[in-house]
Order: structure tokens, then sequence, then C-alpha cells
């Protein structure tokens, strides 16, 4: 066992720069055991510690972090000649440990990186347009209101609030190395900030679900719930795992700007969110499994309007969930690991956008409202135009014909009032609309 | 004032060298080497560890120009005796230096590492667990305010 005395790093630009690696590690001969055979001798040679190595081998380990252009995931090797002597470079006939895979590729992966962040800037960007343009939809368009409704507004907005706090983590702290060295409270308390985000986002996901399932399952589209639980569980409980964290990253590795990913306390906030998510999934697979067998033949209309509103959340939950099963397993090849880091960055920062597209966009009701209303304003465009013509008489039948159809509408969140009162018209209602629910 | 009694006191330790050298080069790196060291290197760093605080001697902003001297009289010793600089017997005596006066300064904040996982475990688990009990309990609630438990 190779443990080294951290006392000195190279001479750069004739200065000796101290820099402490280890600080607990001694150089100690002659307690660990040797390896027979040819070996070339544990030694110190300004930058790493190189153990035993046995003739005829090359030793490797990860370069040091000590400089900026070093990469700490490339490594640097030192071969172990045949007769047992370290390699010795021809020019100066010095021992030689070769570090220059270390600062090799640093231009390319900086552009890589650089790539990467500003992709995460757009996504995030794209996500809170995208969102706030839904929110405005829903808050605009009154017939739409319902309770399910209410959960993807909150949804919504803790999305628009994640992308907003991890936007000004991103430009205001990832982007500047100077203030991650004065490392202010400021910046700790930002990521403590996204990380009760992250927890919101996945909970007010698993709020979706539960709300669908005691919706179908367990009291079989009867009156509205009380949704005070609901925002207990969607806005205040993440604080727990959040502070969890903030006391846990503060005793225990409480590094620059809590920046660091190379910790398992991340997991203090990812376990519950991975828990929170295959309970999710758990929900809505047994939502799909009752709405498949028990509903079907006693309420198919209704049943295929959940069915398709369960659709859009089981497709979200695996995609959101994802990140969090591959995120450890990064590729060791360059190439394959490049494609990863662009495919997580996707799913990580474009999340917002694809949580306002599936729920709001692609929502048949919301396309239904929208065409609704851009037919009204054409035709009232049109009537106005023709009131130049002073056929004023015409107006008011025009604009009241297109208006009713509106109140007639029996959505998927109406049918909560229905309780079965009216199955025979919900049905015919249902029959005609039913293609257009998402 | 300080810095100029610091400044001072190397030239005449290293003029005491110049002369010690002399006598003692011819018989190379071995324990001259190291009485050397201890003489003028070690003698000088005493001195100055002595005027920091004893509790502040793992702050290394304190501690830094002292143990720079350090290294840099090994240096100059190794090189006006014709050593190669670095080698074992100055490894051992930083290893004395180190277990002498910073034996017990914590990692605070170089080395992070995660903490073990007796403490770990709990960490994460307690959280998991409270998420899945809040869950049962938002799902209980919300059956119990539809009227049918």
């Amino acid at each position: 066992m190779c443990l080294c005395v951290h006392i000195w790093t190279s001479w750069v630009n004739g200065t000796l720069q101290m820099v402490p690696v280890d600080s607990e590690t001694f150089y100690i001969y002659g307690m660990a055991s040797f390896p027979s055979g040819h070996f070339c001798s544990r030694n110190w040679d300004g930058w790493l510690c190189w153990d035993d190595t046995p003739a005829g081998t090359s030793s490797a380990q990860f370069c040091p972090s000590y400089f900026i252009d070093f990469d700490p995931t490339e490594k640097a090797t030192k071969y172990c000649g045949e007769k047992g002597q370290w390699f010795r470079h021809p020019d100066t006939n010095r021992t030689w440990s070769n570090y220059t895979a270390c600062n090799a590729n640093t231009k390319e992966k900086l552009k890589s990186v650089f790539i990467l962040y500003y992709m995460a800037i757009v996504g995030h960007a794209l996500s809170i347009a995208s969102l706030l343009i839904s929110l405005a939809i829903f808050f605009y368009f009154r017939s739409l209101s319902c309770q399910r409704i209410t959960l993807h507004k909150n949804l919504f907005w803790s999305y628009v609030l994640n992308s907003a706090i991890t936007l000004i983590y991103l430009i205001a702290v990832v982007n500047n190395p100077d203030l991650v060295g004065q490392n202010p409270v400021g910046c700790k308390v930002l990521h403590f900030f996204h990380m009760y985000m992250l927890g919101c986002n996945y909970f007010w996901m698993l709020c979706e679900g539960i709300y669908l399932h005691t919706l179908i399952v367990v009291a079989v589209f009867a009156e509205e719930q009380h949704l005070h639980w609901y925002y207990l569980l969607g806005w205040g409980f993440p604080l727990v795992p959040a502070c969890i964290h903030a006391v846990a990253r503060k005793q225990y590795f409480d590094d620059n700007c809590w920046m660091s990913v190379e910790t398992n306390l991340l997991y203090v906030v990812h376990g519950p969110i991975m828990a929170a998510l295959l309970v999710n999934l758990f929900f809505l697979l047994n939502i799909v499994r009752v709405l498949v067998t028990k509903l079907r033949d006693t309420h198919r209309a209704e049943t295929n309007m959940y069915m398709k509103a369960v659709r859009a959340t089981l497709i979200l939950v695996p995609l959101l969930g994802i990140q969090f099963v591959i995120f450890p397993w990064r590729p060791e090849n360059r190439l394959v690991g490049e494609v990863y880091d662009y495919f997580m960055h996707i799913l990580m920062h474009y999340q917002g956008l694809l949580v306002a597209t599936i729920f709001c966009f692609f929502n048949g009701e919301v396309q239904g409202t929208l065409k609704r209303q851009w037919m009204q304003y054409k035709t009232q465009w049109g009537q106005r135009r023709r009131d130049h013509c002073s056929m004023r008489s015409t107006s008011y039948t025009a604009t009241s014909i297109t208006e009713v159809p509106a109140f007639m509408y029996h959505h998927e969140c109406n049918s909560e009032h229905l309780n079965g009162r009216n199955s025979e018209d919900s049905e015919l209602v249902a029959l005609k609309t039913g293609e257009t629910y998402a | 004032m300080r810095k100029a009694e610091g400044a001072a006191v190397p030239r005449q330790v290293y003029i005491a060298l110049l002369v010690a050298c002399q006598c003692v080069c011819v018989l190379g790196c071995g324990p001259h080497y190291e009485y050397a060291m201890e003489e003028f290197c070690l003698a000088r760093f005493k001195l100055d560890m002595l005027e920091v605080e004893q509790s502040h001697w793992c702050h290394w902003d304190e501690t830094l120009e002292a143990y720079s001297e350090l290294t840099n009289c090994t240096f100059l010793v190794a090189l006006k005796m014709g050593c190669f600089w670095p080698n074992r017997l100055v490894d051992d005596f930083f290893i004395r230096v180190h277990r002498d006066y910073f034996h017990d300064c914590s990692l605070s904040g170089r080395m992070l590492k995660d903490p073990p996982n007796r403490i770990l475990g709990p960490f994460i688990m307690v959280p998991v667990m409270v998420t899945l009990l809040m869950t049962a309990l938002v799902v209980w609630r919300s059956k119990r305010s539809e009227g049918m438990v």
C-alpha cells in the first residue's frame, strides 16, 4: 500500500507551489509488505504517489486536479521497466511519469462542455416559455377549470420556478469560478432552493398520480376531493429532503457552493424522488389495470376518457424518472460518453417543455378550446368587417351560435359532477368528443 | 518586525552552512545531511511555529510561510551537499515534522469524502421512509374525504 506525504508539487513558473493533497496520509517505509519478484519501488514524483509496480508493467491512476487544464477523469501512467527501474525520459535521463493525457484533449472537452451548458440554458428558457403559455391558457379559459387542471397548474408552477432557479444557478454560479472560490453563503442557499424545487416537481407528479388513483380506483368518478393534502405533499413535504440534504452537506461534504456531484449525499434528495416516481408508476399501472378489467363494461364512456388522461401521465413518469436510473452509469468510452452527456442534458433540461407539451398542447380538450376561440375570433373579425357594410343585425345571432357549444361540452372534468345522473347524454357527448381527449 | 528578523536569520544560517559544508560535503548524503537539516532548518521552523498558537497550527494560512521556509531550507542544504532533492532522508524528516506538528489536523474541506455508511445510510433511508409514509397518509386522507373508508 502506498501512502504519500503531500509536501510538494512541481516548481511552477519558478515558484514552489504548496498544495496539500491529502493531509492524513504518511509515507511509511517498511510497514506495508513488499511484493516478491522484480518491481519498481513506490515513490513520489512531485505530483502523485506511485505504488510498487511489477517489472514490465504500467501503473495508471487518475490525473490530479491541481492544475486548471488537467482533467481529473483522464489517467496518468508510469511505466516500470523489465529490470525494476522506473522509465527514464530519453532527453533528461530522469525518471518520468506520463501526464500528457491529462491536458491533451482539454480544448475539445471545454468546447463540448460549453455546448452542453448553452443547451441547458436554452432548454430551461424554452421550458419557462412553454409553461407560461400553458398557464396562460389554463387561467384564461375558465371553461377548462377543474381539479385536475388545478393540479396541472401547480405542477407547471413548480417547473417554472425550478427552471428559473436552475437558470440563475447556471448563469451566476456555474460559469463563475471566482464566485465559487469565494464560496458565499448565498450560493449554498441557492443550491438548497434548487434541491427543494426539484423535489416539488416530482412530488407534484406524484400528486397527479394519487389524484387520478383516488378518482378512478378508490372513489370511482365520485365528487370533488379536498386538495389540501395534495398541496401539503406537493409544496410542503419537499422541504424535508432538502433540509436534511443541507444539514448533511454542511456537516460532511461542505465543498464550495455544494457544487460537487461526486457525493452519495445527493441521494438524500434523489432517493425520495425515485421513491415518489416508483410509487407513482405503481399507482398508474394499478389505474390501468382497474380501468381495463373492472370498469370496461360498466362505465365504458368514462373509461375511455380516463384512459386517455392516464396515458399522458403514464408516458411522462418513466421519461422523468429514467434520468435517475442511468445517471450514475456514465460510459467510459469517450464517444459514447459524449452521446450520453447530450442525451442526459436533453432529458434533464427540457422536462418543462415536455410536461407542458404533453399535459397542455397535446391535450385534445385544450386544442378544442383553442380552436373554438380561434373560430370565434375569426367570425368576429369577419363580422366586424361586414359591419362596415351595415349588416349589424346578423352579428348577434352569429356570435351566440358559436358560443353555445362551449357551454354544452361535457369534458372530462365535468363528468365528475355528472355522477351518473345523465348517463345517456354523457355517453352520447362522450362518443362525439371521445377521440379528442388526450 | 518579524519578517526583518526572519530575513536576517537565514543569511547567517546559510553562511554557517557554507562553512560547515566545505567540511562535510565530501562525506555525502548520509547522517550528516540529516544533522544539517535538523540543526539549520528544523531549529528555525521550531522557532517559527512557537510564534503561532498551537491551536492554529492546522491553519494553513498561518503556517504556510514557515513550512515553505523549511522546504526551501532542506532544498538548499541538499544543493550545498551535492545531494539529489527530494530524497528518502527528506521524506523521513518531513514525516517527523508532520507527526510533531500536524498530526491532528482534520481534512476540513481539502479531500472531501462521504461519511461512513453507518451515517450515510440513515441519512438516505429516513427521507425515503418519510416519503412513503407521507404518500400513504395523503392517499388515506383523500380516501376519507370522499366519505369512503
